[in-house]
This record gives C-alpha cells, sequence and structure tokens, in this order.
C-alpha cells in the first residue's frame, strides 16, 4: 500500500479565545508597527507518514487518532486535515 | 436557558411588563441557581458567620479575618466543576482564576491556592485519567504562571464521578486592614471594566453549570490566559494603593450581569451602562451577549471622576484594557443601553435577588438498605492488605500532582504540601495553617455525620502544625436540588456542619453551594469540602521519630469502617457505621494536643484519618525512614472490636504523636490528668513495620517496600494505565 504525508492543523475554535496568538499579535507584530496585521491565530501542527489505501482513508484514520487519544479536544480545537501521496 | 414558572409569575408581579430580550437573559443568568443560590441561601443563614477576628463589609467576595498587627487574611472557595468536566485544563485554569480575583476584590493580594480535585476510577477508566492529568496541568500552567504558589489540596476517585470531575480552588489573600476596599459609591462615579475583552466563550456558563451534565455544552468553554490576570493583580493592587478604587467586583459567573446587579443592591445605588463601551475581542456580539459573556480575567472597578485618569495610566502601564463603561446613578435601577436605545431597565434590588426556594426533602431511601455491616472474607495477610491499600489511588502519595506545582514561589511556604496541613509565614510574624478535606465515601452513608467528620479531619490536620482554627469555608456540592432526597443529604450536612461550627465556635467566613452535579449515571455522592484556617506564633516543624522515640496515638478507636477505605477498596463494600465526631472528645483532643506541641513534648503529630491507624502508622515510618514495633491491644477502644477494625477503622479525633524517651513520663502525666484518652503503643526502630495483637505479630513489613508502593502507585498508573 502506498505512503502518504498527513498534515493535521489544530487550532482553537474561531469563537473561542487564543491568547498566545493576541500576544504576539498585540506585543510583537503591533509593537514593531505592521498595523496592516489585523489577527493572529496560533495553532499546532503535526505530520504524519501514514500508509492506507487512499486519501480519505489516511485522512479519516488520522483524525480518528487525533480524536480518540485526546490530542486535541473537538469542544475547544478544530481540526483541519489534508494528505498527499508522498 | 428560561426562566421557571414561579419567576415568571414574580417578574409579572413586580415588572408588570414584557421584558426585552436583553432583561430576559439577565434574568436567566443571574437567577441561575449558580449566581443566585435561590435553593440554598434560605438555609444558608444558619451557619455562624460572625467571630471576633471576622471583618464583614458589604460586597465583599471573600472572607476576611483579622489576624493581628493591622493585617488580614481573605479566603475564597469555588468550584469550575462543569467546564472542567469537559475541558479540563481551561476548566481547571480558568476556576483558579475566578477564586484569584475574588481575593483581589476585596483589596488583598492572593499569596496561596488549594485544590480538591475528584474524578472517577483512574484504575479503569482512560477517560478519567485523562481528566485528571490535564486537570493537575491545567492548574499548574496557570498558577505558575501568576507567580501564586499552590499549596496543598486533595485528590480523590470514586465511581461516582465517572465522566464528571470536581475541581474545587481555594485561594488564600494577604494584606494590610487599612488597604481593605472599603466597598461605596456616589452618584457621578464612573464604572470601568479592566482586563481582559469580552468575546462569546462562556455564555451561558452560570445557566451550564446550574443544569446536568447530559450534554456537552460548547459554548461555555473558557479559555485561561494567566499573564492577563497576572498583570491585572498588579494593575488593581497598584490602583488599590494609589486609592482609586471606590468599590470593585470580580466578573464571573453571569458576566457583567451579575457583577452589575450585585454590586448597585449591595451599594445601594444605581448603575447605567453602554454594552457600547465594553470593549470586545470580535465584532458582531448582540448587546445580551456581552452582558452575560462569561470571558475570563476581567474586573468591574467604580472609580471617581478625579481618579479616573490615574486608573488608566496605571492599566496603560501594565498594557491592559481599561473602558469606561457607564456610571452610578442614584435611582437604583441597573440601566443597560445600546448606544441612545434603552435595552434593559430593572431595579437593581430585584436582579440581584432571585425569588428563593424552601425545596422539599425526604430521606433517600438509599440509606435503609446501606447499615448492614457486611460479613467480611477472611483476610490471611494483613501485610498486603496495607500495602495494597498504601498504593491504592487515594491514599498514595500524591506527590506526582503537587510536584507540577509551585509551592515555593513567594519564599512564605514554610511546610510544604504532602504533610498534614501546610503552613505559610506571614509578615507579622505569625504563621498561617491552612487544609481542605472531604470525604465523599463518609458522607454517602451518613451525611451529617460525614460532613462533620470532614470539617473535624481539617480541624486536625490544622491542629497537627500547631496551629488553632480560626475560620472555615464550605463548598457544598450536591446533584439535583429538585429531587427532596438530594435535597435532604444537603440539609444534613450543611446542619451538621452548623452544629459542630457554633460548639467549636468555628466562623464561617465564607463559601459556594454548587447543585447539579450529576451525570448520566446519576448524581455524585454528597461532597461537601471544607476548608479551615488556622494561626500561631510558632509552627511544629516535624522531625522524624529516631531509634527509641516512642509511638503515641491520642483518641478513641470505634467500631467505624463505614465508608472506609479498606470496606471500599479492598472488600468493594459500600455501608457500615461512618465514623461520628464526639464533639466533647474533639476539643479535648485538639487542645490536649496543641498544649503538648506548645509545651515542646512531642517530635511530630500525624492526623489519623483515610485507611485508618495503620496508613497513619505507615506514612509516619515511610517519611521517618524508620520502623516501629507497635502492640494493638494498647490502643484505646469501648467497644468489643477486632484487630482489623484497630487497624482500619477510620475514626475520628485521633492523632499519631512521635515522642522523644525524654518526655514520654511528662506527656504521660499530661494526658492522663486532662482525662484524655490515649495509648503508648510502642518504639521507632529498625527497619520494618510491625504489629503486635495478643503477643502475635499480625503484620510484618519493611519500610522501603512500603515507600516503594507508597510513592509510585500513582505515577506507575498514571504511565502504564
Amino acid at each position: 500500500m502506498p505512503e502518504f504525508n498527513v498534515t493535521a492543523i489544530i487550532e482553537n475554535k474561531p469563537g473561542i479565545s487564543d491568547p498566545e496568538g493576541e500576544t504576539i499579535l498585540n506585543d510583537l507584530v503591533l509593537k514593531s508597527k505592521n498595523s496592516s496585521v489585523k489577527k493572529i491565530r496560533s495553532g499546532k501542527i503535526l505530520r504524519f507518514t501514514i500508509v492506507g489505501s487512499d486519501i480519505k482513508s489516511v485522512e479519516k484514520k488520522v483524525e480518528k487518532i487525533c480524536d480518540e487519544l485526546r490530542i486535541f479536544n473537538p469542544l475547544v480545537s478544530k481540526i483541519t486535515i489534508s494528505a498527499n501521496k508522498c | 436557558m428560561s426562566l421557571q414558572e414561579h419567576e415568571i409569575k414574580h417578574v409579572k408581579k413586580i415588572i408588570g411588563r414584557k421584558l426585552t430580550k436583553t432583561e430576559l437573559e439577565i434574568l436567566a443568568a443571574e437567577w441561575s441557581e449558580h449566581c443566585s443560590y435561590k435553593s440554598s441561601k434560605i438555609h444558608l443563614k444558619m451557619l455562624p458567620m460572625t467571630g471576633k477576628n471576622v471583618i464583614v463589609e458589604k460586597g465583599y467576595d471573600s472572607g476576611v479575618l483579622d489576624v493581628g498587627d493591622g493585617y488580614v487574611v481573605t479566603v475564597h472557595i469555588e468550584s469550575h466543576n462543569h467546564p472542567s468536566a469537559v475541558e479540563p485544563f481551561g476548566g481547571a485554569g480558568t476556576g483558579v482564576g475566578g477564586v484569584i480575583r475574588d481575593i483581589l476584590s476585596a483589596g488583598t493580594r492572593p499569596i496561596a491556592i488549594f485544590d480538591g480535585l475528584r474524578f472517577g476510577n483512574i484504575e479503569n477508566d482512560k477517560h478519567a485519567r485523562w481528566l485528571f492529568k490535564n486537570a493537575v496541568s491545567g492548574i499548574a500552567n496557570y498558577g505558575n504562571c501568576l507567580g501564586i504558589p499552590t499549596i496543598g489540596g486533595e485528590v480523590e476517585f470514586d465511581d461516582c464521578y465517572k465522566n464528571y470531575a470536581l475541581v474545587d480552588v481555594a485561594a488564600i489573600g494577604f494584606g494590610k486592614k487599612t488597604n481593605l476596599i472599603k466597598n461605596h459609591a456616589s452618584v457621578g462615579d464612573i464604572v470601568v471594566l479592566i482586563g481582559g475583552s469580552t468575546g462569546r466563550d462562556g455564555i451561558g456558563g452560570s445557566q451550564f453549570a446550574s443544569d446536568s451534565l447530559e450534554t456537552e455544552d460548547r459554548s461555555a468553554i473558557q479559555i485561561p490566559d494567566p499573564f492577563i490576570e497576572k498583570l491585572i493583580i498588579e494593575a488593581i493592587i497598584e490602583a488599590r494603593n494609589e486609592h482609586c478604587i471606590n468599590a470593585m467586583k470580580d466578573l464571573g459567573g453571569g458576566g457583567l450581569s451579575c457583577a452589575i446587579s450585585e454590586t448597585a443592591e449591595s451599594l445601594g445605588i444605581g448603575i447605567e451602562l453602554n454594552v457600547n463601551d465594553v470593549h470586545t475581542r470580535e465584532s458582531g456580539l448582540f448587546p445580551h451577549e456581552i452582558m452575560i459573556s462569561e470571558s475570563q480575567e476581567r474586573m468591574l472597578v467604580i472609580t471617581n471622576k478625579k481618579k479616573l485618569q490615574k486608573l488608566k495610566k496605571i492599566c496603560d502601564k501594565f498594557r491592559i484594557r481599561c473602558s469606561t463603561i457607564g456610571h452610578v446613578t442614584e435611582n437604583k435601577m441597573m440601566h443597560v443601553k445600546d448606544g441612545q436605545k434603552t435595552i434593559a431597565q430593572l431595579p437593581a434590588e430585584f436582579v440581584a435577588r432571585a425569588p428563593l426556594l424552601d425545596r422539599m426533602k425526604s430521606k433517600p431511601k438509599y440509606l435503609d438498605h446501606l447499615k448492614h455491616e457486611k460479613k467480611k472474607k477472611k483476610i490471611l495477610n494483613y501485610s498486603d492488605v496495607i500495602l495494597k491499600l498504601l498504593s491504592s489511588p487515594n491514599i498514595a502519595s500524591k506527590h506526582w500532582v503537587f510536584r507540577q506545582y509551585d509551592h515555593e514561589v513567594g519564599i512564605r511556604t514554610v511546610i510544604k504540601p504532602g504533610f498534614d496541613a501546610s503552613v505559610l509565614r506571614l509578615d507579622n510574624d505569625k504563621f498561617l495553617s491552612a487544609k481542605i478535606d472531604g470525604n465523599p465515601k463518609h458522607c454517602y452513608i451518613d451525611p451529617r455525620n460525614g460532613a462533620i467528620g470532614c470539617f473535624e479531619e481539617a480541624c486536625r490536620n490544622i491542629v497537627c502544625t500547631g496551629a488553632n482554627p480560626i475560620g472555615m469555608v464550605d463548598h457544598l456540592q450536591f446533584g439535583n436540588p429538585e429531587n427532596p432526597e438530594i435535597f435532604w443529604t444537603f440539609m444534613e450536612s450543611i446542619e451538621g456542619l452548623t452544629e459542630f461550627a457554633k460548639f467549636l465556635r468555628i466562623p464561617c467566613v465564607g463559601g459556594k453551594v454548587s447543585f447539579y452535579n450529576e451525570t448520566p449515571s446519576g448524581p455524585i455522592k454528597p461532597t461537601p469540602l471544607i476548608g479551615v484556617l488556622g494561626i500561631m506564633d510558632e509552627p511544629l516543624l516535624p522531625l522524624p521519630p529516631t531509634t527509641g522515640d516512642y509511638l503515641v496515638i491520642i483518641g478513641e478507636t470505634k467500631n467505624e469502617l463505614g465508608g472506609s477505605e479498606y470496606f471500599e477498596y479492598i472488600h468493594k463494600f459500600i455501608g457500615g457505621n461512618c465514623p461520628i465526631v464526639n464533639f466533647k472528645d474533639s476539643k479535648i483532643n485538639m487542645l490536649s494536643v496543641l498544649s503538648l506541641i506548645k509545651n515542646k513534648l512531642v517530635k511530630s503529630v500525624h492526623d489519623c484519618s483515610k485507611g485508618g491507624f495503620s496508613i497513619a502508622l505507615s506514612e509516619i515510618s515511610i517519611f521517618g525512614k524508620i520502623g516501629c514495633d507497635v502492640n494493638l491491644d494498647k490502643i484505646p477502644t469501648n467497644d468489643d472490636i477486632d484487630y482489623e477494625t484497630l487497624l482500619f477503622s477510620e475514626s475520628h479525633s485521633r492523632y499519631l504523636l512521635s515522642v522523644d524517651k525524654k518526655n514520654i513520663e511528662m506527656l504521660k502525666q499530661y494526658l492522663t490528668k486532662k482525662k484524655v484518652q490515649f495509648g503508648i503503643l510502642g518504639k521507632f526502630s529498625g527497619d520494618q513495620i510491625k504489629m503486635r495483637h495478643n503477643s502475635k505479630y499480625i503484620s510484618k513489613y519493611s519500610v522501603s517496600i512500603a515507600q516503594k508502593k507508597y510513592f509510585n502507585a500513582l505515577e506507575d498508573l498514571l504511565n502504564h494505565g
């Protein structure tokens, strides 16, 4: 079976605050006079290399792993998963 | 989210018109059980709340105790159960933040945090382990970032908390009496909102906390930001020093609705505010959302026109937002505007005082089936049982938990967590001892005596450090109060606590009631949690026993194995006789131990509680790294009880003392004179813990094995499942 690269981005849901992003915006970016920047959201990214039959199934598998092992809490964070063939 | 029928009638009667959307949302938030205490308020009055050290001022969210020399200590306890059950890291962290701001709002600096944590059975429940690990990380993250030491607490696991979490946080503050905020306001004063921005997070949180946790609510999640909280603390303290604060309240459950209405009601003023002036995190918030948002790290301050610029300057210095959102009026109304448009206008007193309820109560049926003593299976090897108990999650050392907390920052901590009570050094050369205790297993079997027992245990722990208890806080956590059987358990607990507090003359200076702690599998066991503060001139810094020192027990051991770890963990049996505190003995024993400590006749004192005598003895040997040879026949008892009960009964009012041989005669004379029940059980020596009954050793195990079990069990369980 082929190998895939799967990227999982985990970030707080849009309505939920993100102190890290806000701090980077207010205390770093805006202080350096980059006034065109309006918003920064922080998150974490995980890259999986995984064997599977097709893109859809490996994406599903990664999402299941992240959910079941509580790598993210679906109540707080959203996960965005994208895969491509190695 | 809606008002109940009797509340709708009340609105009709008093207001006599249709409420606006915003008014309805404000009332729904403020009249939730969480904010209004509508089921409990009429009963809470029974607790003794005054005393010679208690300072009462209007509008305080925390209890204030005078500790002499012009200094005060403040204390408060709260829980964050529902949020922690769905997002343990953020829920536990924001729980710490909330209680810290209650301390701050009296004008005192927070100096210590305590946490009482309860989860399902972590031995077989992966979800409970996830909740536990993340709640501990959340507390550690928040407290450590703030630079406030987390100096104690307790952790317990029980099947009744399956898929749920109880996260209780107590905080202590310290300051000069002259710096206390004397909440007051005059017409024309300015209302300011300081701190984090208002967003959609936490909307409906207080109602969420007043519902059973049957569906996971998604909107009530709050994200902790300890760095903003730290800045708020420093800004508020500076503003206090510059006399910029007339009155202050933290924003907790119910958000602005609650803070505005309660401040106006307690000060007898009106407040007019404009939601457009509130600094928000996102655009498109509805006015009612701004009013009930429970976004964290916000404080409401009332200042006067002259001081406003100074206050703004201080906020700028600490880089925190500060919005002028309204002003004080004469008419005692809570008037909310959206630009020019009035969107809510209600009497503050009407909003702040929900119609109270006198709920039905009836004795739960389960209690009738409990009392029978189980025919125990014959235990062949008591050493194995004791070692098994030592490594059980409820008894094993919790250092995995508290080593994640910075418990020394602030350099006040004299006795660190892990022993009986923790001790803090105060600026007036006195020492403060504090402890929180709960025991749902006892409270399930007998809510009244269980609650009294928790109170006594917390007092005992304070006494073990040499301090005199001066005040208590209670946190009463139960299931759905609309169920008369659950309400009966609440009433029993509060009546018991009142009786014992009056007897000991310890005032209740604060507390919280948390109802609706239910999961799909049913209500939690009654879980009152009691925090006690003690004060002393000099703490007993415990010395480890050395060869030849005596082991002495004070207090009577009774046939009280009900709710014990021995029954529940070893025999999986729920029932039996719950330990009952004998008030007179309790007081005599406390005073005697304090006197022995004062006269330097003891090297260390340890309270005898969870797991019973065998566990308390093992703990002394484990910490002292020394064995002990004990004669169980010398343990004072009036009941005809077997040695199994002597080993594991969790009877109250008992203390284990280690005594240097040169002091043993004086100690004996003193205790005989005071007619205290005591027994000299044996001597410390060697590397084995040995217990004799009728001249025959019934248990013998090495200190090093006990040590390994006690210290490694919890971590092994968490690392290897």
